[in-house]
């Protein structure tokens, strides 16, 4: 049996799966303390199952996003090695930043030199300020962590107490700036992620689970809760993640769909496109701080159920704001909730309530309540199809770099506008009309979070880049670089060491299974050519484990693992 | 004062335009200079610096330029399909993508940042030669004119190679302000770009060419750009301004001669103020080609650019010799004097005073071992820039020799040479001397392609 929970920002639910079909469901409201919301969740699922029977539990919080957005962490020094390039004004972190010479380029050559006297100040100057916390970043690390190691190990022999970070390790990827960002978050968010960690661990096994315990991370893929060693930033916005792995076990295998998750205040949107959610073509941003985190694609506008509705002038205006519930449910203000509530497409609240919500509205302008009504319903639905036509439009806009990946850009539209969340339902069949598709709500679309956390997998990919000139490779996830042992060293040797290193890092994981199927999504050759004599190759490879669910909820025979 | 102010406010809110098309999987062969690789560390250079996430800069997606947008320029032999791989048609419509969204004011200026190149493809294509097959910018300016009405236009082509293929394919048309500095074509391909080359008849001084002597450096090209290119560029007018952006007067270029450094391209990039920017040639492509483009993204971005220096640069490196700068400094007195006479020369006394003024070309393919022998011939016309003819014949090794007969009509044209140009046309036909014949009618937007084995005629429209 497996176990999903999501702890959101109002409420936290769970699904208990036995053989591709929902045996339990729960939904309780969230805590302050996340470990109590997600217990109390669990014990309410569990109710009557023998602990033993639980096979894997796989849940998704909002712990490392509310540790950011109220900033509970512990204050991060940040020392930069940008070498020559952007100017240094771009690099500004709301934090003491230091700058220090060095530089490496493109391909991992040093260009300048680290200056001892200027990694020494650098540290004298956190260390008078009262800093443990310091990430160190390079530009290029990921293709010479020289640099990095260097400073990291002044710090560590200087004060053994502090704790360092090291770009490299955190965000391979190219992107100095995002790289910046991702391990300053890393490094704030570690410590105590681990007691979040621990706490959960002691909870389960005093409960007797001793199935596998993962968590969601934003790509929609998991990671195992007792291996520390991954980033744990890359669990924050997992909640939408949750919501789109749902709704792809909910609808039938390969269908283009639309995910609208309409709650109080925002509504989420996400596409599944021929069976597959989208990811996000870059890392996601945190709090107008870009990262390189992998995230499916989700797309918030600030519109929901409880969004305020009030009159100025002749205009009736829809806001981003809550003030509360729906005036129907006892709040302030007339809400989309009332409109809905008068059209009777939901049965929520007090009907006199709500007319009288839209009354308040629409008697100075001469307009009934269900002209009234209809008219939030439409700003709602409005602006929520324009968003979906704008991320479609983002999609195809995608930049592509090779010749094949322009050609095969095709337009695709959704078959299915799928609703989840509280407000969905009033809504989803006017947004469907208007995008000309097939408005879904699935059974269980109100737990639809916790089944995406339940159905969702391990993901794990490996970046190879093999520069033979130089004799070495790097593995962009590890931020591992080692010596090139073959020689001459094919495209073949390197799809072989790529799946060497996906199944090392599934081992890591505890996760060898994960790897019996494994992917190429890349494999550039660049043949390097000097004075016309080919010199060495470069090769670029990305190999992943395929990403998907364990199967689909109510699938006859039950999932096929 | 408000008013300007609010003006002032707009545009430097407006973003630059970027499409990066490296063709990672495309190449001429796998060894040339115009390999997978060439773009590779301009890659790794700006993506590490996160210059797509700057709030200054928007990224497009790549798009395919149509077998139209390119017969509208070139007259492809026997057809597009045979002269172009579709990396070619991306690298153009990549372009024509910026063009549209700098006309329609989404962008302030934009960086085409594509390959293939273009700017040694003529009118007339019968293979790869410099590199190009289809030249990119003027696809571009014929699009522009067709789609958004736009006329006059200037492009600086700051490659080190003369940029011959624009100059042949604007060379009769007074509305495109042409002007190419280079390392001297005597030192290197192809071998043109001299001061005499100022236009044809119609459109005389709307070339110009500077050749600079190899090992000219930043000082002299800023002399060049600050005394000549600026205030002609300025005087003209444009609509429009294009860069043909090579870079290979890198001073690690391994096929040119020249000393320039990527500040002085950015600094370049600043006064000019070009609405695209368009890649070129540059094969420098570890020491030179990733700190150009970053700079001259961060310029057309207006983003301070002064960190940026290739590693074994220091100031003052490259001293010039006053000989050489004092030759430059006469030529450019000399192509400022052209220019300012431009509409008081004695056109009969330069160009004769037939029905048409006639030149004839001999015109080296180097990348495909191709040889053709062109007769062009341009209507002189008291109304407008008058049609075109070209006779050409090209042979390849042992191959049997292709022969064809172009008519192309100016958008500009008036009405009796428009018609006179489809009897020339329909005229060759009946003669049935060459295996294709074309008509390139501008003014209407219609291609025409007979071939005389089958008898028959292509039409393709806009």
């Amino acid at each position: 049996m497996y176990i999903g929970i999501d702890v959101g920002g109002t409420s936290t639910n769970a699904v208990l799966l036995d053989d591709g079909l929902v045996k339990a469901s729960a939904t309780v409201p969230s805590r302050d303390d996340i470990i109590t919301s997600l217990m109390e969740a669990l014990d309410r699922i569990m109710k009557g199952v023998p602990a033993e029977l639980i096979e894997r539990v796989v849940f998704s919080t909002t712990l490392i996003t509310n540790l950011i957005a109220e900033k509970k962490y512990d204050p991060v020094g940040i020392i930069l090695i940008p070498g020559p390039g952007l100017s240094h004004v771009h690099y500004q972190y709301n934090t003491d930043t230091l700058f220090i010479s060095g530089a490496m380029d493109y391909r991992g050559r040093e260009i300048m030199p680290l200056r001892d006297q200027e990694i020494a100040n650098a540290i004298s100057c956190l260390s008078t300020k009262g800093y443990k916390k310091v990430a160190v970043v390079g530009k290029f690390s990921s293709r010479n962590n020289k640099h990095e190691k260097e400073v990291a190990s002044r710090i560590k022999s200087l004060h053994p107490d502090w704790h360092v970070e090291m770009g490299h390790q955190v965000a391979g990827q190219l992107n100095f700036p995002r790289r910046v960002v991702s391990t300053m978050l890393a490094c704030a968010t570690r410590d105590k992620y681990s007691f979040f960690v621990e706490s959960v661990q002691a909870a389960l096994n005093r409960r007797g689970v001793e199935g596998l315990v993962y968590i969601l991370k934003a790509d929609g893929g998991t990671m195992p809760l007792s291996k520390v060693t991954g980033v744990p930033i890359e669990t924050i916005f997992s909640g939408p993640a949750a919501s789109t792995l749902g709704v792809q076990a909910l609808i039938p295998p390969g269908e283009t769909a639309v995910v609208v998750d309409i709650g109080g205040t925002t509504t989420d949107l996400a596409l599944i496109l021929s069976g597959q959610p989208l990811l996000s073509s870059r890392g996601a941003p945190v709090y107008d701080q870009l990262t390189q985190v992998r995230a499916l694609a989700v797309k918030s506008v600030a519109v929901g159920g409880d969004s305020i509705v009030e009159r100025v002038g002749k205009e009736i205006l829809v806001y981003s704001e809550r003030l509360g519930a729906p005036f129907c449910l006892g709040g302030p203000m007339p809400t989309p909730t009332d409109a809905l509530r008068v059209l009777g497409l939901t049965r929520l609240g007090n009907a006199k309530k709500a007319l009288e919500a839209m009354d308040m509205l629409g008697q100075p302008l001469g307009m009934s309540h269900s002209e009234v009504a209809q008219r939030i319903i439409n700003m709602v639905i409005d602006l929520v199809v324009q968003e979906i036509e704008a991320i479609f439009k983002q999609w195809e806009q995608e930049p592509a770099y090779r010749v094949w990946e322009v050609l095969q850009k095709r337009k695709e539209r959704p078959n299915m506008v799928v609703g989840v969340g509280g407000a969905a339902s009033g809504f989803i069949t006017q947004i469907a009309a208007k995008i000309g598709a097939n408005p879904v709500i699935p059974p269980y679309a109100q737990v639809a979070n916790a089944i995406g956390a339940a159905v969702a997998v391990p993901t794990l990919q490996v970046n190879l880049r093999a520069d033979t000139e130089q004799g070495y490779y790097t593995i962009e996830q590890e931020g591992y670089q080692g010596k090139i042992e073959k020689d001459p060293f094919t495209e073949e040797d390197a799809l072989l060491l790529a799946g060497e290193w996906l199944k090392k890092r599934a081992e890591k994981y505890g996760l060898n299974q994960a790897v019996e199927k494994k992917e190429f999504t890349r494999r550039d050759v660049f043949t390097m050519v000097r004075n016309w004599i080919t010199t060495g190759r470069i090769y670029d490879i990305s190999v992943q484990t395929p990403r998907g669910i364990i199967g689909h909820i109510g699938a006859r025979g039950g999932f096929s693992d | 004062m408000a008013i300007l102010e609010q003006g002032v406010g707009l545009v430097i809110n407006k973003k630059t335009g970027l499409i990066f098309f490296p063709a990672f999987d495309w190449a001429i062969s796998p060894t040339h200079p115009e390999r997978e690789e060439r773009l590779l560390y301009t890659r790794d250079q700006i993506f590490e610096e996160g210059v797509m996430d700057l709030p200054q800069i928007h990224e497009y997606a790549p798009r395919l330029a149509s077998l139209h947008d390119v017969s509208r320029t070139h007259f492809c032999v026997p057809r597009v399909q045979s002269q172009v791989t579709e990396a070619h048609l991306i690298a153009a419509g990549s372009t024509l993508q910026l063009g549209d969204s700098v006309v329609s004011g989404e962008i302030k200026n934009g960086f085409a940042m594509v390959r293939p190149p273009g700017h040694h493809a003529m009118r007339v294509v019968h293979g790869n030669r410099g590199f190009c097959s289809i030249n990119n910018e003027a696809i571009l300016v014929e699009y522009l004119r067709r789609r958004h009405g736009i006329r006059k236009i200037a492009i600086v082509d700051s490659d080190a190679h003369h940029g011959d293929g624009t100059q042949d394919l604007f060379y009769h048309d007074p509305d495109v302000l042409f002007i190419s500095f280079h390392q001297d074509g005597r030192t290197i391909f192809p071998g043109t770009g001299f001061t005499n080359e100022l236009g044809g008849p119609g459109a005389y001084a709307r070339t110009l060419n500077v050749p600079l002597p190899p090992g000219t450096a930043d000082e002299t090209f800023m002399y060049v750009v600050d005394n000549l290119v600026l205030p002609v560029v300025k005087d003209f007018q444009p609509e429009i301004i294009i860069n043909s952006a090579g870079q290979d007067n890198h001073y690690t270029d391994p096929l040119g001669s020249m000393r320039f450094t990527a500040r002085a391209y950015a600094d370049f990039t600043k006064k000019l103020k070009p609405h695209l920017a368009v890649l070129e040639g540059g094969y420098a492509i570890e020491t030179a080609l990733p700190y150009i483009n970053l700079a001259i993204i961060l310029a057309l971005a207006d983003v301070d650019y002064s960190y940026v220096m290739e590693p074994d640069y220091w100031p003052g490196r490259f001293k010039e010799s006053p000989e050489k700068t004092a030759q430059v400094h006469r030529m450019v007195e000399q192509l400022l004097e052209s220019w300012a006479n431009r509409d008081k020369v004695d056109i009969p006394k330069i160009f004769g005073v037939g029905k048409y003024y006639q030149r004839k070309k001999f015109i080296y393919y180097d990348t495909d071992y191709i040889e053709e022998e062109q007769i062009e011939k341009v209507r002189m016309c008291a109304d407008c820039p008058g049609y075109i003819i070209i006779e050409s014949r090209a042979e390849r090794g042992y191959r049997a020799p292709v022969r064809i007969y172009a008519v192309s009509i100016p958008f500009q044209a008036c009405h009796s040479c428009q018609s006179e140009a489809y009897d020339v046309y329909e005229q060759a036909k009946k003669q049935g001397e060459c295996d294709y014949i074309y008509m390139q009618d501008k003014s209407t937007d219609t291609c025409i392609t007979y071939e005389k084995d089958k008898g028959q005629e292509w039409v393709s429209e806009g």
